[in-house]
């Protein structure tokens, strides 16, 4: 929780973070190794220097450094596991369920965890999703659609297996879909980054809610287009909240264009942790102010409110959080007074 | 002029189709090796992950424009540091079709996407001279009546000849014929209902290309330590 000067209380959910094994130990192949590599080519360009992690941190840290950066230095009242399978990379994967689940389960009402499938898992992973559901109690799906499988280099939201899965989970009643997109998806010789499957699987499935990590960057123009269609379809800030460090302007460019297209109330932060702490970000965002001419092009706002709403209030809806009461569960929590002692921020509202 | 010159100016006319951008300003060119009249062009890319399609099309366009020196024999594509390096080295080199590559991964070539990336470049183009005009007082009326002879004949800024340049060499690349200055990819007249519409979609695909731009040379400056370029 955040407590403005004025004594207003911005409750945080932070909707992207991982708790990931990039360790040369668990590495498969090349693969896993440029995987990671790559990661951290993304940390150290959009970080500030003083938040740059050394390489041994970055491919693998424990829960206990999770927990400190994203929930008591971080600001974040809640987190949210987006894990991923990667296992043609990685020996067990890149996420990691139980070890998600257990952090949750050592400080209770602080974490949501969610899933992934991969529908190219046929039949077998429609019976593993209903088996993890069960055990998990997933309320999302993380889905990385560049992820590699045998022969294939990913798929896509429109293919039949797709929608079958994406059935199956409106059965289950998992009903956020976490979309990321990845380069690689076939066929090739299209534009990999294209996000129009989207469209099509939010108009099939209207009670699911499809959640667009990285606002379909670089593909801003088509996110926009489809989520002014589609009212199931939000922006998962992630990734591009980042550039508020290095590229400030534009950032309000963005942040801009999805006001006017998406409105206030489609709009989630996440800090895509460990890529990034969510600290800085917070932080920068709480400060930040569209500059003049930007916000005359466009006409929106981003006042306290609107900031509230893409801090939390926005994810809240979607995971069935009432935010009151939730502050009640929490009242004992035992992360509280390490909190109260590092969060001295005072944003001047 | 020295042959390397010859190749590093032939090399600038190799874009990188999502960033529209040349791969020398970039920094994507590692190095250039010739021996008599072979000649081997190494490039890199941002990370390992980047996608082979674009990858594909600057390999191509390396060889087909450098293949235009009348010295040049042979030309030798080698990427590096990438998930598809080995594919797309040999196919490239050997002047193969992306289809012919990829066959298991691909339907067809890389004319669409090439057609795609064309007419993204041109709306970012585009988006940018108007933008410049309209903050120069040119009136949206005004913009839409303009003949092509009347935006040559204007007077510029430094900045607004680059922008009016770079604006023309796309619209003569889609071969368009209008005597209007500003139409759609199509080469449609504007109307002036649509216009701000127009702008906007404008607008998105310069913000994504914008995106690219950012993100690539941060991820290539990072990947290959390499001084920062702001």
């Amino acid at each position: 929780m955040i407590q403005t000067a004025n004594g207003e209380e911005i409750f945080v959910i932070d909707a992207h973070i991982a708790l990931w094994d990039g360790s040369k130990e668990n590495q498969l192949n090349i693969h896993g190794e440029q995987f990671i590599s790559c990661f951290y080519d993304y940390h150290k360009n959009l970080s500030p220097k003083e938040y740059y992690w050394p390489w041994d941190k970055f491919v693998k840290y424990d829960p206990e450094t999770l927990v400190n950066d994203v929930l008591v230095k971080g600001y974040a009242d809640m987190a949210i596991f987006q894990p991923v399978y990667l296992k043609e990379f990685y020996k067990n994967g890149f996420g990691d369920f139980d070890a998600n689940d257990a952090l949750s389960k050592r400080y209770p009402n602080r974490f949501i965890c969610n899933g992934t499938m991969d529908p190219r898992h046929g039949e077998r992973g429609l019976e593993n999703l209903e088996k993890m559901k069960e055990k998990y109690n997933w309320q999302g799906i993380k889905l990385y659609t560049a992820d590699w499988y045998g022969n294939s280099k990913g798929y896509k939201l429109s293919d039949d297996w797709s929608k079958r899965y994406l059935e199956k989970c409106q059965e289950l009643g998992i009903k956020n879909i976490h979309i990321h997109k990845g380069p690689t998806v076939t066929p090739l010789n299209r534009d990999a980054f294209d996000v129009a499957d989207v469209d099509d699987a939010a108009s099939c499935f209207p009670e699911l809610n499809f959640i667009v990590e990285h606002v379909g960057l670089p593909r801003l123009e088509d996110f926009c287009w489809i989520a002014t269609q589609e009212k199931n379809v939000y922006g998962g800030l992630a990734v591009a909240i980042s550039l508020i460090h290095t590229r400030p302007r534009y950032f309000a460019e963005i942040i801009s264009e999805l006001l006017y297209w998406l409105d206030e109330d489609r709009i989630i932060f996440g800090s895509d942790y460990a890529i990034w702490e969510p600290k800085w970000i917070i932080e920068k965002f709480l400060e930040f102010e569209l500059p003049e001419d930007i916000q005359e092009e466009t006409g929106v706002t981003l006042d306290l409110n609107v900031k509230k709403k893409i801090l939390g209030e926005n994810v809240a809806r979607l995971y069935n959080i009432d935010i009151e009461a939730q502050k009640e569960k929490l009242k004992n929590c035992e992360l509280n007074e390490r909190k109260a002692k590092l969060n001295e921020i005072k944003a001047n509202f | 002029m020295e042959k390397e010159d010859q190749v590093y100016r032939m090399l600038e006319k190799v874009y990188d189709p999502e960033l529209d951008q040349p791969l020398t300003e970039l920094g994507f060119i590692d190095h250039i090796a010739i021996q008599d009249h072979h000649v081997e062009v190494v490039f890199r890319l941002p990370t390992y992950w980047c996608s082979p399609n674009f990858a594909y099309i600057m390999a191509e366009d390396i060889r087909k424009y450098v293949s235009e020196l009348e010295w040049v024999h042979s030309v030798k594509v080698h990427l590096l540091d990438h998930c598809a390096s080995d594919e797309i080295n040999h196919g490239a080199t050997k002047g193969k079709s992306f289809n012919e590559v990829f066959r298991d991964l691909s339907d067809g070539d890389l004319d669409e996407l090439r057609k795609t990336f064309e007419i993204k470049a041109y709306y970012a183009r585009q988006e940018k001279l108007m933008k410049y005009l309209l903050k120069n007082g040119m009136t949206k009326k005004e913009m839409i009546g303009l003949s092509l002879q009347q935006l040559n004949e204007l007077p510029l800024s430094e900045e607004g000849h680059l922008l009016r340049d770079k604006y023309l060499e796309k619209k003569r690349a889609l071969n368009h014929s209008n005597t209007l200055a500003f139409t759609t990819p199509e080469d449609k007249q504007l109307s002036e209902e649509e216009f701000s519409f127009y702008l906007q979609g404008a607008k998105r695909t310069r913000m994504s290309m914008e995106f690219n731009a950012h993100y690539c040379r941060g991820l290539l400056e990072t990947r290959y330590h390499l001084p920062s370029n702001d």
